[in-house]
């Protein structure tokens, strides 16, 4: 790596833990100015900061104000960056179907989720609050979908998570998807009662989790 | 002579010795309108968000069936957001309202209306007139008035992600939205206390260490929690607050809060909080998950646990699951009046 590169690089880091939007765009423009690829400014610009920021958020040094700036200072790079990619050096991504389920409309922990895997490197299909059981199967279907990401904030509403479950093993496609869960409510011990794949119990841990469920796929293709 | 449940806990507020600690359950965010209760009575919900004398005797039919030694009211949290403007999803039997769409993308967007009209819009005259039911027909039960804290009303009328980005970014902004909608809370909890409510109870559940982090919860919830319990203290009237969540954060900043009261949830140790700082009340903190899914044998050994260890009032630690059974809910209550005896 050049010099210059490597300095970009670390710019682009920079901006997205020090949640600074302008910075992030500025950098990003030099980076396409100079020429240099736009896939690894992102992966060891953009993306490391927000590793960063994810760190200092396990470590209670940043909180979820904190965590959505960087994320927008990333996400102002990222929209500088991406009409540079050259797809063919891009590999296939790992698709996601994130939602939060029927009867609650709480998506700040979703949105915290989605964001770090997008910034992971995984293809996101976000439905929003509030949806039923069988749209998270559907669209799963519909996307080749890895795994479903299940969210509530509410305790009347976790059965809804436990219905998808239900729903992939009448359809008879359960191993298809992997299943995660997350939310105030929801624990290790409801995971496995419902049968869900995983459990995590923040945006991070979200992201470990999502990461190794997909790992033993990948050591198989 | 024994004490009457309002005297009870307004001594336990006031500090003043009593013979054991009240068993409660404010509404609001805790609101133990659950299934069972409705379809025993038929003063079922959503119905009674809307109508004061459903609302009261839903009250009484909670009050009654479970043991708690209060009427909890309303039984949502959305009566301030739909006043000041929001979309709200008044759900069903079994689900409580929720906001279906915030009318405001920023708080610079955030209009400012006069608050003498808001009073007069939405359920707020409804949630007052139930309170007015309530104590009239039973004087010797306090009416807890529950309200939607500050930080939380806000982010109910602002688009929530950019609500909390703004608490950095626009700090003027955050301020000025929250100082607005905290004059409007009080005003709201001051109808409460004139149509009889004994204590108010302000649940705020986007302010939590968890969300915000130490700073921000200093700035916005700390300012904006003793606005309100100010200016309700103003009434003559004690204040409990409800902070959800992991509270380590921000632990050094609850002392500075001016309530009465403190309420955690379950994975707080409240024996140790007061063991740190004893001059708080506190107040909690079954699991709601235990009165979910527990069974009433484990439900009255954890409910006793919680008497000996001195917790001032006993609660459920957070919202309750409304497919909560009524068994359970007793097995906590009678304990309590048992003192905490026989586990």
């Amino acid at each position: 790596m050049s010099q210059i590169e490597q300095e970009l690089f670390q710019r682009l880091s920079d901006a997205v833990v020090d949640m600074d939007e302008d910075e992030a765009v500025a950098a990003a423009n030099e980076v396409v100015e100079r020429g240099i690829d736009a896939y690894r400014a992102i992966e060891l610009g953009l993306s490391a900061g927000m590793e960063r920021a994810g760190q200092l958020f396990d470590e209670e040094e940043y909180f979820i104000p904190e965590l959505l700036m960087c994320s927008d200072a990333m996400y102002a790079g990222m929209d500088v960056l991406k009409p540079h990619l050259r797809s063919d050096g891009v590999s296939e991504k790992h698709k996601v179907v994130i939602g939060v389920v029927e009867g609650d409309t709480h998506d700040i922990g979703k949105n915290l989720v989605k964001i770090m895997l997008e910034t992971s490197g995984f293809d996101v299909t976000d439905l929003g609050r509030d949806i039923p059981p069988a749209r998270f199967v559907e669209t799963a279907k519909e996307i080749g979908a890895n795994i479903i990401a299940l969210s509530t904030l509410m305790t009347t509403t976790m059965e809804g998570m436990g219905a998808v479950v239900r729903q992939l093993s009448e359809e008879g496609i359960r191993d298809r998807f992997k299943v995660i869960v997350g939310g105030g409510p929801i624990s290790q011990g409801f995971a496995d009662r419902i049968g869900a794949d995983g459990y995590a119990v923040n945006a991070a841990d979200a992201i470990r989790l999502a990461r190794s469920l997909v790992a033993p796929a990948e050591a198989a293709a | 002579m024994s004490l009457s449940p309002k005297e009870r806990l307004l001594d336990t507020l006031a500090k003043k010795k009593v013979d054991r600690p009240p068993v409660v359950c404010t509404g609001g965010m805790m609101n133990a309108a659950i299934v069972d209760v409705m379809n025993r009575t038929g003063h079922t919900l959503p119905e009674g968000h809307f109508r004061s004398d459903l609302m009261a005797e839903l009250a009484t039919d909670v009050n009654q069936d479970t043991g708690f030694e209060n009427f909890g009211i309303p039984f949502c949290m959305t009566v301030e957001a739909e006043v000041l403007g929001s979309e709200i999803d008044f759900g069903t039997l079994a689900c409580e309202p929720k906001i279906a769409r915030e009318p405001f993308a920023t708080n610079a967007q955030v209009q400012f209306r006069d608050i003498d009209k808001l009073l007069d819009s939405g359920r707020i005259r409804q949630v007052a007139e139930a309170a007015l039911l309530l104590s009239r027909s039973n004087p010797d039960v306090p009416v807890i008035g529950s309200i939607t804290g500050p930080v939380s009303t806000a982010a109910s009328i602002v688009d929530p992600m950019n609500f909390l980005k703004e608490l950095h970014k626009k700090r003027e902004d955050s301020h000025r939205v929250l100082d607005y909608v905290s004059d409007f809370l009080i005003s709201f909890a001051r109808l409460l206390v004139d149509g009889g409510a004994s204590a108010i109870c302000i649940g705020d559940p986007t302010a939590t260490g968890e969300i915000l982090g130490p700073r921000m919860f200093q700035e916005y919830a700390v300012t904006y929690l003793n606005k309100v319990i100010d200016g309700i203290h103003a009434t003559g009237v004690p204040v409990l607050v409800h902070i959800c969540g992991e509270m380590k954060a921000v632990k050094s900043s609850i002392p500075q809060l001016h309530s009465d009261a403190i309420s955690t949830d379950a994975f707080v140790n409240l024996k140790a909080l007061k063991e740190e700082y004893p001059q708080l009340t506190t107040m909690g903190n079954l699991s709601t998950f235990l009165l979910e899914l527990g069974e009433p044998d484990k439900v009255s050994r954890h409910t006793a646990g919680l008497v000996r260890d001195g917790i001032d009032i006993i609660s459920p630690a957070c919202g309750l699951s409304t497919a909560s059974s009524i068994l359970n809910i007793q097995a906590m209550t009678q304990t309590v009046k048992d003192g905490g005896r026989g586990w």
